[in-house]
């Protein structure tokens, strides 16, 4: 359905739409949630809605990217995040945060338009107990919030946004095995792109052979959790090295699959790289490849 | 392709539709009281938000007062476990903003904070406090939330006293909450 909708508003949209762009994007923010209290999550998603669309940058559309920590499985019928204050986050709770962040884009609006997305990790999966299973139907629900969210834009008659969903899906936190079932969960609801701001840790920095990485990953399963399915690399690229990495993620995911594009970058300020060098770096060697999006946390 | 064409369209929606929204809307809706969290240490459970690229996290420890958030993350440089490390994030949800620092220590091995202010009663002052921080070798610093700097406790003045400089790349972006 979503499918549909999108390819009929690109025949209609395409004649107006300005070709994209290959200069280095202006940095809009990312944020990491925290919050004590269901209605302080909501609180500050709002905050984080209209600060965003206050400062947004141009006029098209713009990645919204609000992380609240690691998926988890609260109960045997709930899932959500363990957000980084240490508080259990229902998908309900996320879900009206996300509705709250939409409320604050909406009313703080001046320009451009929103993609918001419900953003978690894969921090220590495993080690909280969570099975393969539950770990796809984390995806799974997440998607399903996201659709969640846009009945609810929709419904609202906010049509400067949308929604999506990310994963911030690190080698070092947990095995390759677990972490694919987040995408795989996700591409079966199938509402839901699955942006992947994560790293490609310990993966090789030169070549296009499926070396090893970080905590028994290779090359070819941080492109499985990049670019199978709904997934869409927004690859952390925080030091010269991370450009490098994900270039090799390219070269073997194309060595087998072909076609492989990135969404843009996540950069951050206090690191190696200044946010603009993030994406000029990885755009120099993957030229053309790499969408004018860049998400930053700090920005 | 499929892919590249639910993009695409995407973009066009929201093009159009951008293009039709009112400029400017007022904010009619305010957020909501504000919600402390009380100061607190975030132990090795708690999800990091900081890559492992970045940092190899020890411990963290947390105070907001609703209005302004810091956390300080400690451990290691990602890249070099022979560099000690801390991470502060910063949020004022007032104005909108979000800062992300690094500090280095140099190398002295992994660091971890070894006291900080706890509870409600510290929940806004804390946020301009210090808190103790143990490399592995048992030298201790003391980072000064409100300076943002980093210097060693020690008599011997002519060893480490001075303040650890933030990076260059981001020294501009720690300018609220002190």
């Amino acid at each position: 359905m979503r499918v549909a909708a999108v390819l009929s508003a690109l025949v209609a949209g395409l004649a107006s739409f300005p070709a994209a762009a290959a200069a280095t994007p202006s940095p809009v923010s990312a944020w990491y949630v925290y919050g004590s209290s269901p209605s302080e999550l909501a609180s500050n998603a709002y905050a984080h809605g209209c600060a965003f669309a206050r400062s947004q940058p141009g006029g098209g559309l713009r990645l919204l990217l609000l992380d609240f920590g690691a998926a988890r499985k609260l109960n045997p019928d709930t899932w959500g995040t363990i957000d980084f204050s240490d508080t259990t986050v229902s998908n309900l709770d996320i879900l009206r945060a996300l509705e709250a962040a939409a409320d604050g884009y909406h009313d703080c609006h001046v320009r451009g338009s929103a993609d918001i997305v419900y953003g978690n990790s894969n921090y220590h999966l495993s080690a909280s107990g969570m099975s393969g299973t539950d770990v796809w139907y984390a995806g799974y629900h997440q998607s399903e919030r996201a659709e969640d969210l846009a009945d609810y834009q929709v419904a609202s008659g906010y049509d400067s946004e949308t929604s999506d969903a990310a994963s911030d899906m690190e080698p070092s936190w947990d095995g390759p095995s677990i972490t694919k079932q987040l995408v795989n969960g996700d591409s079966a609801q199938g509402w839901a792109l699955y942006y992947d701001f994560g790293s490609a840790d310990g993966c090789p920095q030169s070549g296009s052979s499926d070396g090893p990485c970080n905590n028994g990953w290779h090359v070819s399963d941080v492109g499985y959790v990049s670019y199978h399915g709904l997934a869409f690399p927004l690859p952390e690229i925080y030091y010269t090295a991370n450009a490098d990495q994900w270039t090799v993620v390219r070269k073997v995911w194309n060595a087998n699959h072909g076609g492989y594009t990135f969404a843009g970058v996540t950069a951050t300020t206090g690191a190696g790289l200044a946010p603009g060098a993030a994406w000029s770096t990885l755009d120099s060697l993957n030229s053309g490849l790499v969408d004018s999006e860049m998400v930053c946390f700090g920005c | 392709m499929l892919r590249l064409l639910t993009w695409v369209g995407a973009l066009c929606l929201l093009a159009a539709g951008a293009g039709l929204a009112v400029a400017a809307r007022g904010a009619d809706t305010e957020p909501a009281a504000p919600h402390p969290i009380p100061a607190r240490m975030l132990g090795p459970g708690v999800p990091v938000p900081v890559p492992p690229s970045i940092l190899r996290e020890r411990n963290g420890w947390l105070v907001s007062d609703g209005r302004t958030l810091v956390a300080v993350y400690a451990g290691a440089a990602g890249n070099d476990p022979s560099v000690g490390r801390l991470v502060i994030v910063r949020q004022d949800l007032v104005a909108g903003r979000q800062t992300v620092r690094t500090l280095d220590a140099g190398p002295i091995g992994a660091l971890a904070i070894a006291a900080a202010p706890l509870g409600g009663s510290v929940e806004t002052s804390a946020q301009r406090g210090s808190i103790q921080v143990r490399a592995a070798r048992g030298r201790v610093f003391r980072l000064d939330l409100g300076a943002g700097t980093l210097t060693r406790r020690s008599r011997s003045v002519d060893t480490v006293p001075r303040p650890w400089p933030p990076r260059s790349s981001d020294s501009a972006s720690d300018s609220f909450g002190r």
